[in-house]
């Protein structure tokens, strides 16, 4: 009976031990952007003083980074690349990426520093929700307009578009067009059109997480709109966004051999 | 480290493999494993990755400046780093890959001061993990 007891209380303190270490080493920094505990995540959602729900964050994810496919959920040949852009997907080098001289990543590219969502309140009430990205790609937020206004008539194509907003629910809906077709959706280059029109939606199931509900309609690139899904990630308590000035010193290419592809004119 | 059990907390050097962003293929080797001890020349807190530049005499005497890339300036404070933590004239051991067309234009993976090789200032996973991101972090 004592043996037993023994063998129990040591089963229990190994198990201990081992979450412990798992614990432990898996918070060994490692140069990822630390995110928040389990236990934290599942708290609820948090409101804002008028009642509507906080999608501040910081946040981490919510968008593709290497491969919108397969980040995006779906398997390996879905997407409904037209020829033409399966073609040019095939002939991209990682290298020659735009954002590898600093240029924006636009959406839904999320590469894996953080981000929010600054809700812009003015005494017309939430007017704005600017999107604010750590790496800031050259210096860009990204404008969200929550005012009720239409997307203007012949935009000048831009890195980030043109955002519209409004909630249904606690979903947070951000339709977008007068992309340019500079970045790529991800580092292995799969291309789109300025016929580009995104809608996003974003819900957050609790504190830690949030889900990005992507449509993806470019009748340019891809032979029908195409649905996606990407979850972003609360980070620490502690963390939040730092300054990052890509152009200062950006050697990339010279380790191997090669000048960064610039960009058409 | 040690727990009340007596269990050692291991560093392990591969992490979780983040999702690749882009840069260590296209740049590094991950055949050109090294392994080396040296003088900090200069460490450059700039972005989009910083970098420590790190003087090496070989056998024969001869100095090659290894130029190793570590992740943003924000990254690495995130692992603990302040502006004092590694200074010109401290003597190094550092791990990481060789560049493919200038080998001495490395990817950092570990790196410690020489009178502490086991307390790392800086870990970066594998090539996996360190395709993390370039120029992002």
């Amino acid at each position: 009976m004592r043996s037993a007891l023994v063998v129990a209380v040591t089963f229990v303190a190994l198990s201990l031990a081992l979450n412990a270490q798992r614990e432990r080493t898996a918070s060994i920094p490692t140069g990822n952007t630390p995110l928040i505990s389990e236990a934290d995540a599942l708290r609820p959602v948090p409101r804002l003083p008028d009642g509507r729900v906080d999608l501040t964050g910081p946040w981490v994810g919510g968008g593709s980074n290497a491969d919108i496919e397969r980040e995006g959920g779906l398997k390996p040949g879905e997407l409904p690349l037209l020829p033409w852009a399966r073609k040019l997907l095939a002939s991209r080098l990682e290298q020659d990426e735009p954002y590898t001289i600093c240029l924006p990543m636009s959406v839904p590219r999320i590469n894996p520093f953080p981000w929010k969502f600054g809700m812009s309140y003015t005494s017309h009430g939430l007017t704005h929700i600017y999107v604010l990205h750590e790496l800031g790609d050259s210096g860009a937020h990204r404008v969200v307009h929550m005012d009720g206004r239409k997307h203007p008539p012949d935009l000048l194509p831009t890195w980030w578009g043109h955002s519209i907003g409004w909630f249904e629910g606690d979903t947070l809906v951000i339709d977008t067009v007068g992309y340019n077709d500079k970045f790529w959706f991800d580092s292995r280059g799969t291309p789109h059109t300025e016929q580009l029109h995104t809608i996003e939606r974003w819900t957050r199931l609790n504190f830690g997480t949030m889900i990005n509900d992507f449509t993806l309609d470019d009748p340019g690139a891809f032979s029908r709109p195409v649905q996606l899904k990407f979850t972003a990630r609360h980070v620490r308590p502690d963390v939040d966004l730092m300054e990052f000035i890509c152009n200062e010193d950006n050697q990339y290419g010279v380790a191997g051999g090669f000048t960064p592809a610039q960009p058409d004119r | 480290m040690r727990t009340k059990l007596g269990f050692v907390i291991a560093v392990s050097l591969s992490a979780a493999p983040v999702l690749a962003h882009h840069g260590f293929d296209t740049e590094y080797d991950a055949a050109k494993k090294v392994k080396l001890a040296g003088v900090v020349k200069q460490v450059s807190w700039t972005n989009p990755h910083m970098r420590v530049y790190i003087d090496v005499t070989d056998a024969s005497g001869t100095v090659t400046t290894w130029n190793m890339e570590m992740t943003s300036p924000n990254s690495v404070q995130r692992q603990g780093w302040g502006r004092n933590s590694l200074l010109p004239g401290e003597k190094v051991i550092f791990e990481g890959y060789g560049g493919k067309v200038v080998e001495s234009r490395g990817s950092l993976a570990r790196i410690s001061k020489a009178d502490a090789p086991d307390k790392p200032l800086f870990v970066q996973g594998g090539p996996e993990a360190a395709r993390e991101g370039f120029p992002g972090q």
